[in-house]
């Protein structure tokens, strides 16, 4: 029997914000255990939540980005459950007025574009953090009422590899519009799905499997992938697939039952009384769009479009905002934009990553770098000396001054490499017989004899000119 | 609405009914019932509903600046248990 | 004795005699749940040295706040509720915690943690509720102000029974940051005094917007008490039919048939209103519903977790259930178990979301006839105080209950400004009027108070021989 695998997602995210959702307490990711808390994270008796403006404006570029209707009347409501990392036991969130519908987000999968369909965001907040010791659990409540918003896809998705491109998409996308740090690992973006396969051709929907709090984009793929194969074995054998919550084991990269779900839970959601309808004037969301950062797609085209790259370079640059933000300085200083983009994706970021470095925190400014660039450019120094300066600047040092001080100038006058090639030539006759001879090899020789001789500093392209002009006219 | 359910509701809201607490909310069940019935004699088709007093837009969001904290001391001043600048319960049970 | 009379007095005998009266009362009253020790206030603003009770679900820094239930009968805030910082700019001093129906959640004061506060003028009687022990304090000439909450009808309903004034202002006039709740959408900060005078001036005090409450208004806050005038010639004022009408009681009904006679002498303009009866009568039942839902999810925070009163167990859910068992009391947590009834997903469309839209009908019919007048009059309940011990129980399906004991719960639905004054005596009980304006019109209110005070001569009333 074919099966086609049908997938949503939900994506939690910590908006980046100076603030909570609905109180003026401050938030950071590593803090020590409740010190970024005031009376309303506490859910203490009588506070009243009030709702950051900035946290609104994040979600609007979300779904502006993700190309969502977006509701101006901003509404709230209740979902009302007991638990310990929720203080007030219920969480604020926007179940019946999401500020956004209906959006999209393009993947390309195995050179195929697709169109994934987001059918909601909405805004809500984040519970406390627990840390379960051998019979206590204890409690940090820093990150309860942090602000979240909640991307849900619909099920459009139908690989473990489409899983993993649109959330990388995702990440990508939401990072450059500095909505949210996106960072699994530490949390601030958290990911859930759902998993069914169905029969092909037919419209009976499979059973639905969560797979909760998959914590990398390579995971989501194993996951998915795995539960897939699961479930068809299942269906092989004549087994039911039960309504149920699966977490992924990374060590035997399987899934594994959490809980079955016993009906739907009913959370009981009604608007939340504390907070009028807040209207967006138009202008305001206008505004917003107009101050949209450049999103990757659009970036990624500039860069083919203006800067002559190919598609490969121009994916590295946009692949790491830092980098590309980086080379949107540098860009503007240098002539040879493909030179930079070279530079950039190749030596520099070798560099950084040997030395555990990055592109945010590198001695190497984009002047600096456009300076050494250009130097080549104009063959004052060869791209083999190029690698050597740039190394040496990496502790900061000014790329004349290095050249200066190591007397690197590129010979590039044919006057003086000539003088050079003719000694070199008298000194090897028997390379000069073996190219004769055929020996392609003796050329190569031969040129890095001048190279050798000339202290790296001849133009590698004209003493290889000037050595065949001088083999063949002998 | 009997004492089944009754009991199930309040295990919804974390606690329990003794079985003179079950007999009392059953009985006066009969009148909050009868009570109620006189809402389904309004005719609310077309009526939407009212969830605030007043229904202006508002236009007011907090500005995002950290200006309201408070020292880990007052957070766990009131804490029935602490450790570690932690509030404390017995394991959760996932 | 009216505020600007008092402030003329020794601050620190007024002080001390505010104590004394509250500590000395407290046997034979039981209004206090915490009695504060007064230090002057140096502060010299509209109410400086003013002795003030607060109810206790009102959060005081470092004093505790109980709402008179058990769950909460440690707890100590670290911040105080928005009107708390407010009366003590203005220079008031905090003498007691006053008692009140547990989590405000009743109508009698029977329900307090500290069981049930007793009327002064017949201490076999109740406060009425839920904001009784401010109510008591300042009938029985203890305190000039003690602040209230009212959700249905907890400031009004008690200010009737105990022969003083009440007020509830609009919705959004006073902050409710800090206040214990009920139900969000229907709780209004109110207060007690003796006098308009007094009531109009505490306004002055209290009313203004807070950032810190989403639902707190805008609207200019004026110098009621520098404004008030009793002249109420033109002013048009609509009588409740339906209430007088389903009151039983004839010396009530004679009594509110005069004073409306003694304002239309004085020049206003008299009209009579009646409602759909079966609106009316849906009135409780809508409240119910609505107030208990929120009542719920509002007090879902009470957990024995991050505050309050833990009742260990060996797991979490054990911990919370616990608490929350031995916590709240039987009544309470029969109002919970409504207003989760309502909740439930199966049930939200025959119960709160119908009992939402009959709000509408309900405040929208009213607004029509509001709206081209300056308020609504109706005695504020068809009894006097019901004693505590009481075998009569009334029927609570009569028009009589529904109707007469459930109108002020109106001005809750719509925000509207709405207040109590004694109107008169019966058996030795004090009787009330309601009087209900349009939104923001607190002026009018007050106005119409005074004109009232001067028909009734019921100013300054305190009952201090019990
Ligand atoms: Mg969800
Ligand atoms: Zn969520």
């Amino acid at each position: 029997m074919n099966y086609k695998t049908v997938v949503g997602i939900e994506i939690h995210l910590e908006l980046k914000t100076n603030t909570k959702m609905f109180s003026g307490a401050p938030y950071t990711f590593k803090a020590e255990a409740n010190t970024l808390v005031n009376e309303v994270d506490l859910g203490m008796p009588g506070t009243l939540p009030c709702v950051n403006h900035e946290a609104v404006r994040k979600a609007i570029q979300a779904c502006l980005a993700l190309n969502l209707n977006i509701d101006p009347l901003i509404r709230f409501d209740r979902k009302n459950y007991y638990y310990s990392d929720l203080p007030k036991g219920y969480q604020i969130t926007q179940q019946f007025h999401p500020i956004g519908r209906d959006g999209y987000l393009d993947i390309e999968a195995e050179g195929e574009k697709k169109r994934i369909r987001i059918e909601r965001i909405h805004m809500e907040e984040d519970t406390a953090k627990q840390f379960h010791l051998f019979d206590e659990t204890l409690i940090d409540y820093n990150r309860a009422g942090v602000p979240l918003i909640e991307i849900v896809s619909k099920p459009d998705i139908s690989s473990g590899l489409e899983a993993s491109l649109y959330v990388e998409k995702l990440k990508q996308t939401l990072n450059y519009l500095d909505v949210s740090d996106t960072k699994m690992e530490e949390g601030s973006m958290r990911c859930d799905v759902n998993v069914s396969i169905n029969e092909e051709g037919s419209d009976v929907f499979g059973t639905k499997v969560e797979i909760k709090n998959l914590n990398s984009i390579a995971n989501i793929r194993h996951a998915i992938d795995y539960e897939v194969n699961r479930q068809k074995e299942a269906l092989a054998k004549g087994e039911a697939i039960h309504q149920e919550t699966r977490r992924f084991d990374e060590k035997s990269m399987t899934t594994v039952l959490m809980r079955k779900k016993e009906g739907n839970v009913d959370y009981k959601y009604f608007p939340e009384p504390n907070i009028f309808p807040i209207r967006i004037k138009a202008s305001e969301i206008e505004d917003i769009k107009e101050h949209m950062p450049e999103l990757p797609d659009a970036k990624m085209a500039r860069y083919m479009r203006d800067f002559g790259l190919n598609e490969y370079d121009a994916n590295q640059l946009i692949q790491n905002k830092d980098l590309s933000i980086y080379f949107d300085k540098l860009v503007k200083l240098v002539k040879n934009t493909r030179l930079a983009a070279t530079m950039l994706i190749s030596e520099l970021s070798g560099l950084l990553a040997k030395r555990s470095e990055d592109i945010t925190t590198t001695k190497v400014t984009a002047k600096n770098l456009a300076t050494l660039i250009q130097m080549i450019d104009d063959k004052e120094i060869s791209s083999k000396q190029g690698k050597e300066v740039l190394e040496a600047m990496m502790d900061g040092n000014d790329p004349k001054q290095i050249v200066k001080e190591r007397g690197m100038k590129q010979v590039s006058d044919e006057g003086a490499i000539l003088k050079i090639v003719e000694e070199v030539l008298e000194e090897n006759p028997s390379s000069i017989a073996d190219f004769k001879n055929g020996k392609d090899r003796a050329l190569g020789y031969l040129v890095g004899q001048v190279m050798k001789k000339s202290k790296g500093q001849a133009n590698p392209q004209l003493a290889s000119k000037l050595v065949k002009e001088k083999l063949m006219a002998n | 609405m009997d004492k089944n359910d009754i009991k199930e509701y309040a295990n919804h809201l974390m606690f329990d009914l003794n079985d003179e607490e079950l007999s009392a909310i059953e009985k006066d069940f009969a009148v909050l019932e009868a009570q109620l019935g006189l809402l389904d004699l309004i005719d609310t088709t077309n009526t939407e509903e009212m969830i605030y007093p007043f229904e202006d837009d508002t236009f007011f969001l907090r500005e995002d600046n950290a200006d309201h904290i408070i020292s880990k001391e007052d957070a766990l001043r009131n804490a029935p248990k602490e450790r570690e600048g932690h509030f404390v319960v017995p394991k959760v049970v996932k | 004795m009216t505020i600007r009379e008092m402030k003329k007095q020794d601050p620190k005998i007024l002080l001390n005699d505010a104590y004394n009266k509250v500590v000395e009362y407290q046997k034979k009253l039981n209004a206090s749940i915490t009695i504060i020790e007064p230090e002057a206030n140096a502060s010299d603003g509209l109410l400086s040295n003013i002795p003030v009770a607060v109810k206790d679900n009102f959060s005081t820094e470092g004093i505790k706040t109980t709402a008179a239930s058990n769950i909460l009968d440690n707890y100590v805030p670290i911040f105080d509720a928005t009107v708390v910082k407010k009366l003590k700019e203005a220079g008031t001093v905090i003498v007691s915690k006053a008692s009140m129906d547990e989590l405000a959640m009743g109508g009698s004061n029977l329900t307090a943690n500290i069981g049930p506060c007793h009327n002064p003028y017949d201490l076999k009687r109740i406060s009425g509720g839920s904001s009784g022990g401010s109510a008591v304090l300042v009938a029985s000439g203890a305190v000039p102000l003690a602040i209230g909450s009212d959700t249905g009808d907890s400031v009004r309903k008690p200010a009737a029974f105990c022969g003083v004034v009440g007020v509830k202002p609009t919705y959004g006039r006073i902050s409710r940051y800090g206040v214990i709740p009920y139900a969000s959408s229907l709780d209004h900060v109110g207060y007690f005094t003796t006098n308009i005078e007094d009531a109009a001036l505490a306004l002055s005090v209290l009313a203004g917007r807070d950032d810190l409450d989403m639902t707190s208004s805008y609207a200019e806050v004026k110098n009621y008490h520098e404004d008030l005038n009793g002249d109420i010639k033109g002013k048009k004022i609509l009588v409740f039919d339906n209430v007088v009408n389903a009151i039983e009681d004839q010396t009530i009904i004679a009594q509110f048939n005069q004073l409306v006679a003694g304002l239309a002498a004085k020049g206003a303009l008299v009209k009579h209103v009646s409602f759909d009866n079966d609106l009316m009568r849906a009135i409780f039942g809508t409240y119910f519903i609505i107030a208990n839902a929120e009542a719920t999810a509002n007090h879902s925070n009470l957990d024995g977790i991050r505050f309050g009163h833990r009742v260990d167990g060996n797991t979490m859910e054990e911990v919370m259930i616990n608490t929350r068992t031995r916590g709240f009391s039987s009544f309470i947590k029969k109002r919970f178990v409504v207003g989760s009834y309502s909740l439930f997903e199966e049930n939200q469309e025959r119960l709160l979301r119908k009992a939402h839209k009959v709000r509408r009908l309900i405040v929208e019919a009213v607004m029509a006839e509001l709206k081209d007048a300056d308020a609504l009059i109706a005695p504020a309940s068809g009894i006097i105080a019901p004693k505590i011990a009481s075998e009569e129980k009334i029927d609570e399906l009569t028009d009589a209950y529904l109707i007469a004991e459930n109108h002020m719960i109106i001005g809750n639905f719509g925000g509207l400004p709405s207040m109590t004054q004694p109107m008169g005596f019966k058996d030795g009980m004090p009787l009330g009027v309601n009087i209900t304006c349009n939104p923001f019109r607190e002026q009018t209110m007050f106005d119409i108070g005074l004109a009232i005070e001067d028909l009734t001569g019921l100013k300054g009333l305190v009952k201090e021989d019990f």
